[in-house]
């Protein structure tokens, strides 16, 4: 194994370490049981592998969504708004035009990611808060959409049905392809390789004739097409959308922290995903078996994320703590 | 009449709903000036919000709840800093870790609490205020406008204003000079921490009385926009918090005239990308906003 | 007599392993200037972060005045009547001078502001070293900014005050003035190190001279008792055989012509006042000039990445001017920037830095040639000596000299016209310094070279022409083989 890929496993497992102590602690102070808890959390959700693949399908296109822009420097915290407008896009189309709904779905989240592209390299707007306002903006459209106009004409606060169906393995098999697309288009075009020059230095970028302006808002188009259809496969999953907002809400953040502890690489987004779904739905029989609430699964991505964060904290563990 | 009564009525709920941006505001500023930026103040604002809730429910005190929240928010502004400052973390992917814990934690307690998955039963009691005509001022917003001028006199007319001025522009200038960069940067996030979590237990005691999911909504953010709309600066963010403020203010009291409640929902998000927008590039950033500082 | 600073076996690993010092043994007499010569990389600024508080020593001990000492911090060794002047200065550039000063001071002791400003005064006016207290520090000249840093010095009653590479930024003029204020001083019972790589400097104002190679002292003397020749010696370890210019014949027809160019920099400070200057093929041209003349944005214009305010710019007889990185590349531009952060994606590998701002060429449509890029990384790192472990690690794990091998090599190794060579041989060490200039005398028959370079020696030993900028103008122009570095240092200092 490369010194580099060993590196990453060991700050994923300290990262593991850190989340489940922190849980532990928190579960505690509650007045849960967190042995049984996270036993149940991480052993139940692998019991059913079909429905792993179903809940880590979506999960790994959030994930590029983040991924992609990532590593050109930018922060698309947008995936979530991407989500929101792929699944409505995804089951208004789905109606007439079936599968070409995945399509539009992916096609309105790359239009609303390079729309943040754009106001970055053009007007100079930080992409993190603009991403922000757009989600909430959009949750809420989806809200008003859903109530009002997709309206399910016998249950007023949900939506329409969807008019197309993929299986569980069929997405998930369609995730992977577009996970290895990402790879292709990261490590093996020249789109992919100014995409990471960017990423490392932007003076560099400019001195290698890279237009910055084009790299940021194809980045972030792509970004979207991926936060779209990853929308559009959850809404198509679970059928409908409704006013509790729970087939969707968190799909977008959540991608971020699977692209994180996939340590920002298209296949490490696919185990990761995979891991993180087979913790929700641990999660999901956490609270069916003891009532602890599945938001663990928040808590264990964030702590987790926070640790990756500083890939330095390894390296202060290695040296004994000495700072330098 | 009624129109004017109604657009008063907003012009003064205004000051309600400015009044935990405006915190967040000064604590970001504050943060920023030392060369640290923290998106976390949205996962800050959410817990400092729950810890007051519970805290005012089992203790029965409004004003314990209040130093309840602000406490949360100086420890996390201080494990905030912990990352970023002495472990050199990527800035924005701490604060956005900051803010999926928040929120995963926050719903753990309520839950775990009031076995409900959507908002905590309502507070009890009232937080100091003063009356103009029939509408009401919170204390707490005199406060924060009060703290706004002390920040700012702290920044720009003090030694340490100054000396935390300089971890921002030039952290090895300021180290050589004898300014000790990793100390004042984290006093820096401990503070604006603080000064989120005061807004956090304001947004919950105050302006909504009970503790929801998920209930910060992007006002982090919004403050994060008010930063730079500012100017990095604590007086003109009274302002810029008030025009956000507003923008909430305003979709709430037209929901109960007009109706189209998910619509006018969108207003102060939408409001805050276009002022964003037309703001942008406006105002210079500290030199070194987000650059991790080692001395080796 | 007590030395009033002694360092004793100091050693200094870095975090990453890298051995900065090996057992360095220092002292610094009362009211000496001792010089600390050696090298880039020799490990002299390092020595002396040590003993200012920046750097803790993996090893050794520090005395002053006989007492040992483990400062934690500058503030420490402020404290102890120690002050460092930075190569680069440490000062908040949108500061004021007054605040920089007041900043400073009051870190060490309490202090009123209005104190700290009268005694500027009083002490500038009385060694001569006037500043203006109330301008914001980046608009000032490097001259002006040094004597805002030994003033910072002497309000915190520094006893002792390490300049590191002082005159690196100066006009020659500055330069020698800061001598004098060195003599003036010392008088006043001041002590001093003298962090220099210039030979000649130690001859005119030290007392004694370290000498360090590769972080270990390899020898102190009275300056009176060793010639340059001697010191050169033991700072290079050998005696490095110069590169001879061959004369290349007569110079061909015209390659580069520049005309009235005039830019801003980044901040909006006006760098070139209408420069015109003309390289032809078989030439190199030199450009001189203290940092600051303008040569990074006349290098960056010629390189298509920044906009001329006015002026034009041809190359081969074609008008160029305004054109992007790109196009510029196409037009037979090559460029080797000052800084390895601009000429290097630094977080990717030895191979894809080896195509960078080439890009295209290693792309077969939408998809790259990695086994073409591969192929072209070999021949750099095997013809310049890049030393690494794995063609696929990233560059940031290769030590400076080597990235800078891979900068300047990768940049000989492409086709072009121009070579643009911006401080071609910093961090090197001499042999490879020697191999980079013979490359770069040997590019000459492919095309034409602008070397701009801040080491004197190395523009007079390969210029064929010596262009000399002075704050955004050209002042003068001398031939290579025959000026001297005299006439060559008042030109760079404005002097006509």
């Amino acid at each position: 194994m490369s010194g580099e890929a060993l590196r990453a496993l060991s700050e994923t497992a300290l990262a593991l370490a850190a989340a489940v102590f922190v849980t532990s602690l928190l579960l505690l102070l509650l007045g849960y049981d967190p042995v049984s808890s996270l036993a149940v959390m991480f052993t139940y959700g692998l019991g059913n592998v079909e429905y792993v693949a179903a809940v880590a399908a979506p999960l790994v296109l959030s994930a590029l969504a983040f991924l992609i822009p990532l590593r050109a420097g930018l922060f698309n915290i947008g995936g979530e708004g991407q989500a929101y407008l792929g699944a409505l896009s995804f089951l208004y189309f789905s109606q007439q035009f079936g599968a070409l709904g995945l399509l539009a779905g992916g096609l309105m989240g790359a239009l609303l990611g390079g729309t943040l592209g754009a106001l970055r390299a053009f007007l100079g707007v930080n992409e993190v808060i603009a991403s922000i306002m757009t989600n909430w903006t959009l949750y809420y459209v989806t809200l008003f959409l859903v109530s009002r106009h997709l309206t399910h004409p016998e249950f007023p606060h949900r939506s329409i049905d969807v008019g197309f169906f993929l299986g569980s393995w069929t997405s998930f098999l369609l995730a992977l392809a577009l996970a290895l697309l990402a790879l292709v288009l990261l490590y093996n075009t020249l789109l992919g390789y100014e995409i990471r020059v960017l990423g490392s230095s932007r003076r560099a970028a400019a001195y290698a004739g890279i237009d910055v302006r084009r790299v940021t808002v194809l980045s972030m188009s792509i970004g979207g097409l991926f936060g779209g259809t990853a929308g559009a496969l959850k809404v198509m999953y679970v059928g409908h959308l409704d006013t509790t907002m729970s087939a969707l809400f968190g799909v977008g953040f959540l991608g971020i922290g699977v692209a994180l502890i996939g340590k920002s690489h298209p296949i490490g987004a696919v185990l990761s995903a995979a891991f993180l779904a087979s913790m929700i739905i641990g999660g999901h029989w956490v609270e069916l078996r003891l009532g602890t609430p599945p938001e663990l699964t928040d808590v264990i991505v964030g702590v987790m994320v926070l640790v990756l964060s500083a890939p330095y904290a390894l390296k202060l563990l290695q040296r004994g703590g000495r700072l330098g | 009449m009624v129109e004017a009564e109604l657009w008063l009525f907003v012009l003064i709920s205004s000051l309600s709903y400015m009044t935990p941006i405006l915190l967040a505001t000064i604590g970001e500023i504050i943060t920023e000036r030392s060369g640290i930026v923290n998106v976390g103040i949205e996962g800050i604002l959410l817990s400092s919000a729950f810890a007051s809730v519970a805290t005012s429910f089992f203790s029965g005190s409004m004003l314990l709840g209040v130093l309840a929240g602000t406490l949360a928010g100086a420890l996390l502004g201080a494990l905030f800093g912990l990352f970023a400052v002495y472990l050199r973390a990527d800035q924005i992917i701490a604060g956005l870790a900051i803010n999926m814990a928040s929120y995963g934690f926050t719903v753990l307690g309520l839950i775990a609490i009031w076995g409900h998955h959507g908002a905590s039963p309502r507070v009890e009691g009232q937080l100091p205020y003063f009356s103009i005509g029939q509408s009401t001022v919170p204390l707490l917003t005199l406060l924060a406008i009060l703290i706004a001028v002390l920040s700012w006199f702290f920044l720009f007319r003090t030694r340490t204003g100054l000396a935390l001025r300089a971890c921002g522009e030039e952290p090895r200038a300021a180290d050589a000079m004898g300014v000790n960069t990793y100390r004042y940067r984290i006093a820096a996030t401990t503070l604006g921490g603080t000064l989120a979590g005061l807004g956090g237990a304001f947004l919950a005691l105050e302006i909504a009385g009970v503790f929801t999911r998920g209930m910060s909504a992007g006002m982090g953010f919004i403050a994060l926009a008010n930063v730079a709309f500012s100017g990095w600066n604590p007086l003109p963010a009274v302002f810029g918090a008030y025009v956000f403020g507003f923008l909430s203010a305003a979709a709430d009291a037209l929901q109960q005239e007009v109706g189209y409640a998910y619509l006018l929902k969108t207003l102060p998000y939408l409001g805050t990308l276009a002022i964003t927008v037309l703001t942008a590039r406006r105002s210079r950033a500290p030199l070194r906003l987000g650059v991790p500082y080692a001395r080796e | 007599m007590v030395p009033l600073v002694s360092m004793k076996g100091i050693t200094k690993v870095y975090a990453d392993g890298t051995v900065a010092l090996r057992g360095v043994t220092f002292e610094l007499a009362e009211g000496e200037v001792h010089a600390l010569l050696g090298e880039n990389g020799a490990g002299k600024t390092t020595l002396m972060r040590i003993l200012y508080g920046e750097l803790r020593p993996t090893a050794g001990e520090i005395f002053v005045r006989g007492q040992s000492v483990a400062f934690r911090s500058p503030q420490e060794a402020m404290r102890r009547g120690i002050a460092m002047v930075h190569q680069n200065f440490s000062l908040v550039p949108s500061f004021t001078v007054a605040d920089n000063l007041y900043l400073a001071v009051t870190s060490v002791k309490p202090m009123r502001r209005g104190e700290v400003e009268g005694r500027a005064r009083e002490l500038g006016a009385r060694l001569g070293i006037e500043v203006p207290l109330e301008a914001r520090v980046e608009q000032l000249s490097a001259g002006m900014k040094q004597r805002a840093e030994i003033l910072k010095s002497l309000l915190l009653d520094a006893k002792i005050i390490i300049l590191d590479e002082p005159t690196s930024l100066l006009t020659p003029l500055e330069a020698r003035a800061l001598l004098g204020l060195i003599k003036e001083l010392k008088a006043q019972q001041v002590s001093f190190v003298y962090v220099t790589h210039k030979l000649r400097e130690v001859k005119e104002v030290a007392d004694r001279v370290t000498v360090l190679r590769k972080g270990a002292n390899v020898g102190t003397f009275q300056v009176s008792e060793v010639s340059e020749a001697e010191m050169a010696k033991l700072m290079v370890g050998a005696e490095v055989e110069r590169v001879r210019r061959s004369r290349s014949g007569a110079p061909g027809e015209v390659l580069l012509e520049v005309e009235d160019l005039a830019a801003r920099d980044d901040m909006g400070v006006e760098r070139l006042k209408g420069v015109t200057l003309s390289v032809r093929r078989g030439e190199v041209v030199g450009i001189a000039g203290v940092q600051g003349s303008g040569q990074k944005e006349l290098a960056e214009i010629l390189a298509g990445l920044r906009r001329p305010e006015r002026g034009k710019v041809r190359l081969g007889g074609v008008d160029v001017t305004g054109r992007s990185p790109r196009e510029m590349r196409r037009a037979g531009v090559l460029y080797s920037p000052e800084s390895r952060e601009e000429g290097l994606a630094l977080e990717m590998s030895l191979v894809e830095n080896s195509v960078l701002a080439r890009q295209g060429e290693h792309a077969s449509g939408v998809t790259m040639n990695w086994k073409s890029a591969e192929e072209r990384a070999r021949q750099i790192v095997e013809r310049f000596r890049v030393v690494f472990t794995d063609l696929w690690e990233r560059a940031r794990n290769l030590s400076g000299g080597n990235q800078q091998r891979l900068m300047v090599g990768r940049e000989l190794e492409s086709e072009g016209l121009l070579l643009i060579a911006h401080e071609p041989t910093q961090g090197l060490d001499v042999v490879s310094a020697e191999k980079v200039r013979g490359e770069i005398l040997r590019f000459r028959e492919r095309g034409a070279v602008l070397l701009i370079s801040s080491d004197l020696d190395e523009v007079l030993e390969l210029s064929d022409r010596i262009v000399v900028l002075f704050e955004g103008r050209v002042v003068g122009e001398l031939k290579g083989g025959e000026s001297d570095l005299e006439r060559l240092a008042k030109l760079m200092g404005g002097a006509l």
